[in-house]
């Protein structure tokens, strides 16, 4: 799986911002803390945080090989956290689970370093070297997760079937939008209860259909699948980004900063992301989840 | 009052998403209750199976909560989900 880079005036920030980025949920991410934010004397962010994220290889690789690449790591890692850079992350699977997700992560290198890829039980056990070297992974993924293909067939069906137990009239689409990511659509005419307010309904659904998939793929599924409901997501992005310039252009002018109403951290990004290619407005995030907002600012 | 769940859109999504994913969907079992002021979804699955259903921190409950919830928007009537044990 892909690291992505983001940044934030804060590390949680600059997390939420992976975490949409990933179009996944926090504890599914695995971090690398790049820098921390710097402020100015007046507590304004003067560098921005930054880190690395990616998908969390979501089953934990075969036991030999975890030893193999745990020795030595066990000592620096005991306290939760490592030297440095500082892989953290918010793991919270119960009991077993958890040590093991722990290791997994624990030794997350440079991005080109994917992780090994573990076997689904149902397909045939491969040669085990493979794996261990850290050489190219992606074809592997590519034979031994999930495809992307599959867990799209998954999706949809699951999808269907919940349209039929709504009684909602609806077709499922599906499009490649990268070679790591799938979007499923699914598109008709009054379809706004499956989106619910800010969205929320659509990220449960979007919750559930992941769900799916992990218990079908035995955790082992590669890549990720994005559920729309007719073209939400776009037509967020478009009306929120405009709506986001249009404050931006009233606090360059009056030189007020104004703040917005508290939003998700899919849509306080997109804030973000439209704000900083303004010039002479920037933004700060403030408060707590779920009421996190975004501020928008004069540019010092 | 007695409704026939089939007719309940709340009742149908809330056994379709638990079936979906558990290991036993034949043993799922959600029983309407309209008897409090609010009704209510009792959940319960086979043993092994609610862990499944709740997931890390409530996460996959409080999944179906919310589609449920939008389900129930066509029944007139607001639902509360309980997971059984």
């Amino acid at each position: 799986m892909e690291w992505v880079e983001t940044t934030g005036d804060s590390i949680t920030e600059a997390k939420a911002a992976a975490v949409d980025l990933l179009g996944i949920a926090a504890d599914e991410a695995e971090f690398e803390i790049i820098n921390e934010e710097r402020k100015n004397i007046f507590g304004r962010v003067k560098d921005q945080a930054r880190i690395r994220a990616r998908v969390r290889p979501t089953k934990p690789p075969p036991k030999q090989e975890r030893s193999d690449r745990g020795r030595g790591r066990r000592r620096t890692g005991e306290g939760g956290r490592s030297s440095g850079g500082g892989t953290k992350s918010k793991s919270q699977g119960a009991g077993a689970g958890k040590s093991r997700r722990d290791s997994a992560k624990s030794d997350s290198g440079r991005p080109a370093e994917t992780k090994a890829k573990p076997r689904p039980k149902s397909e045939p056990a491969r040669p085990r070297a493979s794996s261990s070297a850290d050489a190219d992974h992606k074809g592997e993924s590519v034979t031994e997760s999930m495809s992307l293909q599959r867990q799209g067939e998954v999706m949809s069906e699951f999808l269907g079937g919940m349209l039929r137990a709504f009684e909602l009239e609806g077709r499922i689409e599906g499009a490649e939008v990268d070679e790591s990511t799938l979007e499923v659509n699914i598109a008709g005419p009054s379809l706004g209860l499956l989106v619910g307010p800010r969205g929320n309904t659509l990220r449960a659904v979007q919750e559930l259909a992941r769900t799916v998939v992990q218990r079908k793929s035995g955790g082992d599924a590669e890549g990720r699948v994005r559920i729309d409901v007719d073209g939400y997501r776009e037509r967020r992005r478009t009306a929120l980004s405009a709506f986001a310039t249009e404050v931006a252009d009233r606090v360059r002018e009056t030189g007020a900063e104004q703040a917005l109403e508290p939003m998700s951290a899919a849509d306080r990004k997109i804030v973000h992301d439209t704000v900083t290619d303004l010039d002479g407005v920037d933004t700060i995030s403030e408060g707590s989840e779920p009421d996190r907002r975004v501020v928008i600012v004069p540019a010092d | 009052m007695s409704v026939d769940p089939g007719e309940l859109a709340a009742y149908r999504v809330c056994k379709y998403l638990v079936q979906s994913i558990v290991e036993h969907p034949d043993e799922v079992k959600v029983k309407v209750d309209d008897s409090g002021e609010r009704r209510q979804l009792e959940v319960s699955v086979a043993d092994g199976d609610m862990g499944r259903v709740i997931g890390k921190r409530g996460r996959v409950a409080n999944a179906i909560r919310t589609v449920v919830r939008a389900a129930a928007v066509q029944d007139d009537a607001e639902v509360d989900v309980e997971f059984l044990d």
